[in-house]
């Protein structure tokens, strides 16, 4: 959580920075961090600042995600288009549609409740999505509906964030400038938005939007975890870029740490 | 004294004073009838109950009005007031410093001015003084020019101080004229609070006018006549009148006496207040409500939301018009005291009652309801029975039918462009714009033998849609009338051979006539690479190429039509190519279709030998051989001969016939009855035939077959019928109903009917699904005689009749399968995996190209290759100068612009395009556009390039370009130009991000290059945070980076070869079989 207060020490000094600079003292549509330092951090744990509140008897799902057989290699991407995201790099960039570990431990799986239906507490920090050294970060991740998404460029090149929704609202935002930070928010829930940037091809981002707070991404060990779940059955949906959509049931009763596994198929 | 006699009379009085009484009675009984009859006038009863729930909504108003509104809400109405008042006062006072400023600026302007123009007075004085002195070379000549120097750069730096100076004042009359606005708009906002606090009390009036006690002597029978609350409602519109052959009668519609509230918003069904929400929504989302409206519009959302959440759902006759932007409301181009009802949904204008106003149900069920609730029944005598709901925008045609598209018109243009599509014309004369100088929807069949053998048409005519489950071809044989379940078994097989001998004896006669050219071998080519390609150049856009499709409800099942959207359903599916065509006739085919026959509808894909090689063999993989397997059975001998008899006799005895026949070969007979075959079925209709190139179409001419009286139409027996799908469908007896039937089931008529076999129905079955059918029966019963004024007529100015033609055009060359236009189209979409790869949406391409451009590019697309990374190719479709022409025209009115050249010799002023490329520079717009050299620059990926820019200034519009730069994700939603000037989500003004990048060591060189360009810091930041400012600059560089000539179109190799390029072949020897019949017919000569 270090790197969350960080992020937010750091917008601070940036705000009268821009609202000097903003000319008739308009409030821009995004911020703009002149530090180059370690805000963007932003989080190798795959989900955004997502802290819900502790509900009392709340459960919490962990959870594990597998691949059977052997995964598919994953091309280096070309970067050379653009020095400045290949000077960043000193061995290849591997695609991210599959990224497994030795036990077939699979990552960027998107594990949410599909079905819901009671009160949600309402976001409290904003999600975060960098772009750095050409790559979204994090790759797979979930906001809530009305959550504030801060689209950050830590690159020192152009990035546009384009973002492909079906039933929320499109934009596709430029951002020139590093440091930039543009602020986004989804109205509807939709799993999963793509995000990319046009400018850089193999760059890639899904966001799952939902009207809660439980869901959670798999890490590189293929573990996820959601927390704070009030007791009760649910469809639990996990989502991969290539492998498509598996769901199962799943009873929860109170204060019950539940264990769960989804397993996909590599043919 | 006598006793007076009484005086003699035939009656008694006593009797009469009876009769008197009773037929008194009887009068009375009778008066109290009638007082009775018109008491209980239909349509009062649905006023009253429309002031009832009325009365109820305004109490719950009211109500929620006192509860939450009382103390609070007027508190806080006030405090607005108050608030309101307040802004104006402070804005008065910004106004009046902003107005000192301006005067200050005036002054400064008028110095600098003055400056100015001195400067150049004196300069002019110099120069002449100069010109003299270096004449006659008098002494200082040299320091004479040299102060004429001096004073030229004088003058331009004032000249330079001028524009600025000009510019700062521009800028202080905007911010004037800001103030100016914005306070006009909080007088709007205070004023509609204003109305708000009327129209309660208003409301609050009537309530009290609406006491049940009032309204007890106020309703009296009789009396009621003295303030009637209940009054008959009307709109005379006089030039849409009614046409009684020899009168016009102006139109007096009472509609609105039931439907009270269909131009009041507010009484909305819950699925239109929610399609009304959404759209109110994204028209805020995307800055299209001008900000002096947000206020009503916010309002008009509250509204719409309460309404699509209420318990209630209001019925007809309660309900507000659906769309009131486009009809009934005021500000719509159909108001309702201009257009009134009648007008668009026919019925009988003057009545007030439920069935004579011609109410027609859409369905069985709502018939049925009908008759139980408001006791409808049909109405024999009116010519002109209402649309029935689904069939409403039938009546667009009247006034729109000059035009390609109707405008918010979506199914009735879906209609009209299957007609097209379809080819309902090639049968049915239809003598309207639209349908006129359209080709032939089907090949031409001039030159069968060579694409396809005899065997293959011989089973295709059996059963199109065996071959090609997505066929546009309608199947004529083997139909219910003919060979159906209801056909008597005996009858049934002697109809099997005839239908046999037909299709043999069509078949023998369009390969007797065809002409018979060799096509060479192309080269060798790889299907797999031909597979790639047919994916890559665009193919999938008008074509499909599957049987199957993958239905979530019931799996893999064969395909249908309306399985794709329209436009690629223009070329056939390419499944089964390789059983029915050799490879020869496909390369060539593909090289070039207008070799085959001139007319052919594919375009022209540039394809290389290689290429159309690989496609070819890719083509020949595609078979079906199960069509070909079975053996053709023969035609039967007396089937044909017995076929060919019931023509001759028409002409000639029986005998005569009989003798006629013994003496003919099978082959004559069958190419006589081929010929006559053809004639009866109408081929000719769809496909150029030779022999019929003058032939009349055999169908029931359309021109205004929807003011055809009902007991014209032929009902049969049929009451109820399964159709081609299966589904169970049930004929109204109405004219719709019929026209929807004769397309479902064309030969239903005939069931139970006794008919010779030349005499049953022919018309072909399309196979057309509920929804195809349903728009195809809108168009064919909007076709009426009616006519309009005049003024009425949509696009009849001669500048929109050119739109339209060139509109027109796009439909018939299928543009919309790749390109949007009109805002529908880009089929293509579900046959490409990256959206990024789709070919342009040309919603704007009027206001974005210029004329000239567009013009060479649509003769000739190698032009200029603006999307290299597209796979997909813009054909050449040999336009010819007026087709491009049109089309030019057309989208040059769309865009609003004028089709000559506006953007010749602009120059941009150095400077500006000096600050233009330092910006283009921060905001690394090379980074996709190329714009020097090669259109690839080969460090980019080429999936990520955007247009090299060096070719804006041949192709792009002047004004187009710094407006596309500041929204092209609102001018073409999905763009992958990035919007680089968000707008502020509360002002929608547009944000920069430049005084933030300024602000950044990254941008440290940039910002030294840029200072050099203005006189301050301050000044460079404040044209850096005016997005609107910096987009010209940025224009104006790319402006200046741009080619200034483009290669001009290759002028066009001449007209396609000739049809046939082989000595005439034998004609058919059909001279002694000639019988009459039209005199046009050449085979026979």
């Amino acid at each position: 959580m270090i790197w969350k207060r960080i992020a937010t020490l750091l917008l601070i000094p940036a705000l009268p920075a821009m609202l000097a600079c903003g000319g008739g003292g308009e409030t821009a549509a995004y911020t703009y961090e002149d530090e180059d330092g370690q805000a963007r951090a932003a989080s190798d744990t795959g989900a955004p600042a997502q802290a819900a509140p502790a509900v009392a008897d709340a459960a919490t799902v962990i959870g594990a995600v597998r691949l059977n057989g052997t995964p598919p290699p994953a091309p280096a991407i070309q970067m050379a288009a653009d020095p400045a995201c290949h000077a960043v790099h000193q061995t290849p960039v591997r695609s991210e549609e599959v990224v497994a570990g030795p036990g077939g431990e699979l990552a960027n799986v998107f594990v949410y409740v599909k079905d819901y239906a009671g009160a949600a507490p309402r976001p409290t920090a904003p999600a975060l999505l960098d772009q750095k050294g050409c790559q979204y970060i994090p790759h797979v991740s979930g906001v809530q509906v009305g959550q504030t998404i801060q689209i950050r460029n830590s690159d020192p090149t152009l990035h546009n964030v384009h973002a492909l929704p079906k039933v929320n609202r499109e934009f596709n935002i430029g951002q020139p400038v590093q440091g930039m930070v543009s602020e986004k928010v989804f109205d509807r829930p939709e799993v999963m938005v793509r995000i990319k940037c046009d400018v850089h091809n193999w760059m890639n981002s899904y966001m799952g939007v939902l009207p809660h707070p439980y869901f959670g991404t798999s890490d590189t060990q293929g573990a996820f975890r959601i927390a704070n779940l009030p007791p009760g059955t649910y469809t639990l949906e996990a989502w991969h870029e290539k492998y498509g959509t598996q769901t199962q049931q799943l009873t929860v009763g109170p204060n019950e740490q539940k264990e769960v596994s989804f397993t996909f198929d590599a043919s | 004294m006598k006793p007076q006699e009484p005086i003699p009379h035939n009656y008694r009085i006593s009797t009469l004073n009876k009769i008197f009484a009773l037929s008194s009675l009887a009068l009375l009984a009778l008066v109290g009838g009638m007082v009775l009859y018109d008491y209980t006038r239909g349509w009062k009863g649905f006023q009253q109950e429309f002031l009832r729930v009325q009365g109820e909504r305004i109490e719950e108003e009211l109500e929620a009005a006192r509860q939450a509104t009382d103390e609070e809400e007027l508190r806080r109405i006030d405090a607005r007031m108050r608030e309101s008042e307040a802004e104006i006062a402070r804005e008065r006072v910004a106004l009046a410093r902003t107005e000192d400023d301006l005067r200050d600026w005036e002054g400064t302007h008028y110095r600098a001015d003055q400056d100015f123009r001195f400067a150049k007075a004196v300069l002019d004085a110099l120069r002449y003084e100069a010109e003299v002195a270096a004449l006659q070379k008098s002494s200082g000549w040299e320091g004479r020019q040299r102060e004429f120097r001096e004073q030229n750069v004088k003058v331009e730096r004032l000249k330079l101080v001028l524009e600025d100076v000009t510019a700062s004042r521009d800028a202080a009359m905007g911010r004037r004229d800001g103030l100016l606005a914005r306070i006009a708009e909080v007088e709007q906002v205070r004023k509609g609070m204003l109305a708000d606090i009327e129209r309660l009390e208003t409301q609050l009036r009537l309530v009290d006018a609406w006491t049940p006690e009032f309204l007890l002597l106020n309703k009296v029978p009789l009396l009621d006549f003295v303030a009637p609350t209940l009054k008959i409602e009307q709109v005379v519109v006089s030039d849409m009148f009614i046409d009684l052959n020899y009168l016009r009668m102006p139109r007096v519609d009472r509609c609105m006496t039931c439907h009270q509230a269909i131009d009041r918003p507010g009484w909305e069904s819950k699925e239109e207040a929610e399609r009304l929400t959404g759209e109110l929504e994204n028209r805020l989302e995307n800055f299209e409500i001008p900000s002096g409206q947000i206020a009503d519009v916010r309002a008009r959302l509250e509204q719409l939301r309460e309404t699509a959440s209420a318990n209630r759902n209001l019925n007809n006759p309660y309900r507000t018009h659906p769309r009131l932007d486009v009809f009934v409301g005021s500000a719509s181009p159909h108001p309702l005291l201009e257009y009134g009802c009648t007008v668009c949904h026919r019925g009988l204008d003057r009545a007030t009652d439920f069935a004579r106003a011609g109410h027609t149900p859409s369905s069985a069920d709502q018939e049925h309801a009908w008759r139980e609730k408001y006791g409808w029944k049909p109405q024999q005598f009116l010519e002109t029975p209402m649309f029935p709901r689904q069939y409403f925008e039938a009546a667009c045609v009247k006034c729109h039918s000059g035009q390609a598209f109707v405008p918010a018109g979506e199914e009735i243009s879906l209609g009209t462009q299957m007609v097209e599509l379809y080819g309902c014309f090639g049968c049915h004369k239809i003598a309207a714009w639209r349908f006129q100088d359209l080709r032939k929807p089907g090949p031409d069949l001039r030159a069968i033998a060579e694409k396809t053998t005899p065997e293959w048409a011989i089973r295709w005519l059996a059963d199109p849609r065996a071959f090609r489950a997505t066929t546009r071809m309608p199947s004529f044989f083997y139909q219910r009338n003919v060979t159906g379940p209801g056909i008597p078994a005996d009858e049934r097989a002697a109809n099997l051979g005839r239908q046999n001998a037909e299709i043999h004896a069509i078949v023998s006669y369009l390969f007797e006539s065809s002409s018979r050219r060799v096509w060479p071998d192309g080269p060798p080519g790889d299907p797999e690479r031909g597979a790639a390609l047919v994916e890559q150049v665009g193919c999938l856009g008008c074509h499909v190429a599957q049987e199957t499709v993958e239905d979530p409800e019931s799996g893999v099942r064969t395909a249908r039509r309306d399985d794709f959207p329209l436009e690629r359903n223009y070329g056939f599916n390419l499944v089964g190519t390789g059983t029915k065509s050799d490879p020869a006739w496909v390369y060539h085919w593909l090289k070039n279709p207008q070799n085959y026959y001139a007319a052919a509808p594919m375009p022209d894909l540039r394809l290389t030998d290689a290429e159309a090689a690989d496609i070819t063999a890719w083509l020949m993989t595609l078979r079906k051989p199960e069509f070909t397997g079975a053996a053709v059975p023969p035609p039967d001998r007396g089937a044909v001969r017995e076929l060919t008899r019931t023509y001759l006799i028409t002409s000639m005895t029986e005998r005569e016939a009989d003798a006629r026949l013994d003496a003919m070969p099978l082959r004559e007979q069958l190419l006589l009855l081929g010929q006559r075959s053809i004639e009866k079925y109408g081929c000719f209709g769809c496909h150029d035939i030779e022999g019929f190139e003058d032939a009349k179409p055999i169908g029931t001419e359309l021109t205004t077959e929807g003011s055809k009286h009902i007991h014209l139409f032929d009902f049969g027996f049929v009451h109820d019928y399964e159709a081609h799908d299966g589904k169970e469908e049930h004929v109204l007896h109405t004219v719709p109903s019929w026209v929807y039937t004769k397309l479902r089931a064309p030969r239903v008529w005939d069931d139970e009917r006794e008919k010779t076999y030349q005499d049953k129905l022919k018309m072909p079955n399309f196979h057309f699904t509920e929804a195809e059918a349903e728009a195809l029966t809108a168009v064919v019963i909007g076709m009426t005689k009616d006519r309009v004024a005049e003024a009425r007529i949509a696009a009849r100015s001669s500048s929109d009749r050119l739109r339209e033609e060139g509109l027109k055009l796009v439909s018939q060359n299928n543009c919309r399968a790749c390109h949007v236009v009109e805002g529908s189209g880009q089929a293509i979409e579900a046959t490409l995996e990256d959206p990024a790869m789709l070919p342009p949406d040309l919603g704007p391409e009027g206001a974005r190209v210029q004329s000239d451009w567009l013009f060479n590019f649509l003769k000739d697309p190698t032009v200029m290759t603006m999307r290299p990374w597209l796979s997909a190719r813009m054909p050449t479709f040999h336009f010819t100068d007026s087709e491009a022409d049109r089309i030019v025209r057309y989208f040059a009115a769309d865009g609003g612009v004028p089709t000559f050249a506006t953007d010749a010799g602009i120059e941009p002023h150095p400077e500006s395009v000096a600050v233009g490329g330092v910006v283009f520079d921060m905001l690394r717009c090379a980074q996709c556009h190329p714009g020097s050299g090669s259109d690839i620059p080969t460090t980019t990926d080429l999936a990520s390039l955007a247009p090299n820019l060096q070719y804006s200034r041949v192709r792009l519009r002047h004004e187009w370009i710094p407006e596309w730069i500041l929204r092209p994700n609102e001018i073409v939603p999905g763009t992958r130009m990035p919007t680089n000037f968000p707008r502020d989500a509360e002002t929608g003004e547009y944000t920069s991000p430049l005084t933030l990048a300024l602000g950044s060591p990254q941008f440290g060189s940039h910002r030294q290059r840029l200072l050099g360009h203005f006189g301050s810091e301050e000044e460079m930041m404040q044209v850096m945070a005016d997005a609107p400012r910096v987009s010209r600059h940025l224009r104006n560089y790319i402006w200046s980076i741009g080619m200034t000539t483009m290669r001009q179109a290759l002028p066009s190799t001449g007209e396609p070869p000739p049809f046939l390029t082989e000595p005439p072949r034998p004609q058919p020897a059909l001279q002694s079989t000639s019988i009459g019949g039209p005199e046009a017919r050449s085979a026979g000569q």
